[in-house]
């Protein structure tokens, strides 16, 4: 059984103090949720758990199972048992959904060792038509030309695919319409054992309509300023975040201004703009 | 072309690889300096001519002189003239009219020889079809020039994909020019792996109305080596459709230049010119440059081009890393997935496997 343990995180972007002492601990079989008005450092937590190269941490600890999580580089925590599916997952044009996966998978792999090609095409297609998706997916390319609920999709394939012991779902929600939220709700039901600890990051009640959180945590300002059961998740729901606010006595919860960091798209007679980066 | 004087092929031995790539490989010939070495073309038609200039000439001089296009040089380039001037190696390929040829057919080129002018002329005839691949592998240091003249007859269509592979000391010279008449359509694709230093160059004249011609190109510099790839696509008739690509890669201390020009001359209505360049900079002291041009002197055209140089994308990587690969494996992903639209017009999983090999050893 796995263990997640974060000690007064603290981590900054560009300079920026963005988590402000983070505590919190995950162990095996049990399901978080992380609410909170949207720019309150919730992705951010996720990034810095995987080791975004552009997130520094300042202060705190990460420990997964006792050993310290942050001097390992991402691909290093990934192999220790780490999953974040992604809010906005990259496209990488040219390399097949299946190659990729396969690729990680026997990168768990001892050295020299891969997976059986009978039995990872076995995996993906079952998994694929669990999550009903369409059968020609594993054939085209990382994400590319995705709809926004094909990419959500898609992590959740990887997650069923890499088997992690403790898993972060950032706003898997957004852009799913109620069917496939409901899909992708079955899945991750589905998997949870005590082989697996789960953290969800949502900012609506939502997507714990499909999967339960035995814990929820309110993210504001960069801590997490309130933690309780089903019924702070229903209060919630119905009263909105206001009241936690002022139990806290907080006016502000951000702590990052809302960026539309969209992909520079160079068009045409773009050289000379190309030639600067 | 002044005169003819071949090579005189001293020894017929071959390096091991190329003995490995003609036993996987079917339909296939090998050239060495000029000479045919080794050949299988089982099923390529006995219509097809393929022969080198030195069984040609002077016994079918009249079939070569009534070919056009032997001494064009209408971009006025010198280093081309040169190499017509002192063209030392030739093979001649001629599909007559209505044949169409559906297996691939490979050239592989063998030259270790010193100041080889090598020129390659395929002709497809009206209605004709053609897939040639060519494997151009050159040892001997010193200056190497490479002209190859294709011309794609009414409706008739040549898929022609190539790989250089010019060792370090080799000062290149290639030139492929590209003649297609109406409703023809051809599709080049070359991969630029040297290790010597390349001018090249790839012009397409598109002659008859809707012609349509491709030309795809990547490169991959690492070292010290520099290469300079232009495209010219000449749009000469009314309809014509031509689209230029370029995938680059440059590693180390390497330069490497794309330019690519689409030139719609007037009353060429309703021609359309496009061009992307796509670049990813490996090595910290590395260039890549690209100059996209459009030289339009017609208003009822579609022309458009764009350009995307960088760094390989921080996202993608640690996308890649995320799900544990390391980041040598996520780098080498990249690349590969880059350069996926040359990957998949190679034919056979044995060429893939040689131009993978070749993109390695140049981007570790």
């Amino acid at each position: 059984m796995s263990e997640l343990v974060i000690k007064n995180l603290h981590a900054e972007v560009e300079g920026k103090e963005i988590l402000k002492g983070v505590n919190l601990t995950i162990k095996g079989g049990e399901t978080h949720a992380i609410m909170g008005p949207n720019g309150t450092g919730k992705s951010t937590l996720a990034s810095v758990i995987m080791g975004h190269p552009k997130y520094k941490v300042t202060k705190g600890s990460i420990t997964l199972d006792g050993k310290n999580v942050l001097p390992m580089t991402t691909d290093e925590r990934a192999r220790a048992g780490l999953f974040l599916a992604m809010q906005h997952p990259a496209e990488v044009p040219g390399v097949t959904n299946s190659d990729f996966i396969k690729t990680a998978v026997n990168a768990r792999m001892p050295e020299g060792k891969n997976i059986n090609l009978f039995r990872f095409i076995r995996e993906i297609d079952k998994a694929v038509a669990e999550l009903k998706m369409d059968t020609d997916l594993p054939h085209r390319y990382l994400n590319e030309g995705f709809s926004g609920g094909e990419k959500k999709r898609n992590e959740i394939l990887q997650m069923k695919m890499l088997k992690p012991s403790i898993a972060i779902l950032d706003e898997i929600d957004s852009g799913l319409d109620v069917d496939a939220l409901k899909i992708v709700g079955e899945n991750v039901t589905k998997m949870k054992s005590d082989e697996l600890g789960l953290l969800l990051i949502t900012h609506y009640q939502r997507l714990l309509e499909h999967i339960t959180a035995d814990k929820i945590h309110v993210m504001m300002k960069g801590r997490i300023v309130k933690t309780g059961g089903n019924e702070l998740m229903q209060r919630i729901d119905a009263e909105g975040y206001d009241w936690i606010k002022e139990e806290a006595g907080i006016d502000d919860v951000r702590v990052i201004e809302e960026q539309n960091d969209e992909r520079v798209v160079l068009g045409t007679c773009a050289t000379k703009e190309a030639l600067d980066l | 072309m002044k005169q003819f004087q071949p090579i005189s092929l001293s020894s017929r031995e071959l390096p091991k690889f190329i003995h490995h790539l003609f036993e996987t490989l079917q339909n296939v010939l090998v050239v060495k300096n000029g000479h045919i070495v080794m050949k299988k073309l089982q099923d390529i038609s006995n219509e097809v001519l393929i022969d080198t200039y030195d069984n040609l000439i002077p016994n079918q001089l009249d079939l070569f002189l009534a070919s056009e296009f032997v001494n064009d040089n209408e971009l006025d380039d010198p280093l081309f003239q040169n190499a017509i001037n002192n063209v030392n190696s030739g093979l001649f390929i001629r599909v007559p009219e209505k044949i169409v040829v559906s297996a691939q057919l490979h050239v592989i080129y063998v030259f270790d020889e010193s100041n080889v002018s090598h020129n390659s002329r395929i002709i497809l005839q009206n209605n004709s079809n053609l897939n040639l691949f060519e494997y151009v592998h050159v040892s001997k240091k010193g200056h190497f020039n490479f002209v190859s003249n294709s011309i794609v007859g009414d409706n008739a269509q040549l898929s022609y994909s190539a790989i250089s592979n010019l060792q370090f000391g080799v000062e290149g010279v290639i030139r492929r020019n590209n003649y297609i008449f109406r409703n023809g359509k051809s599709i080049l694709t070359l991969a630029q792996l040297s290790d010597g230093n390349i001018d090249e160059r790839s012009n397409v004249f598109l002659r008859g109305e809707n012609a349509d011609g491709i030309v795809k190109t990547v490169a991959i510099t690492s070292q010290k080596q520099e290469f300079e790839i232009r495209q010219w696509v000449v749009h000469q008739a009314p309809k014509t459709i031509g689209l230029i690509e370029n995938y680059g890669v440059s590693n180390d201390e390497s330069r490497l230049m794309f330019e690519g020009v689409g030139k719609i001359e007037k009353n060429m209505k309703r021609s359309k010119a496009r061009q992307s360049n796509r670049g990813i900079v490996l090595g910290k002291y590395a260039k890549l440059e690209v100059n996209p041009l459009l030289l339009i002197d017609e208003y009822d055209v579609e022309a458009g081009h764009g350009a995307a140089i960088g760094k390989i994308d921080e996202e993608q990587l640690y996308y890649l890393m995320s799900r544990g690969l390391p980041i040598e494996m996520a780098e080498r992903l990249i690349i590969n997935g880059f350069l996926t639209p040359i990957l998949e017009q190679l034919s056979t999983d044995a060429l893939k496997e040689v131009f993978l090999t070749q993109v390695e050893g140049k981007t570790l």
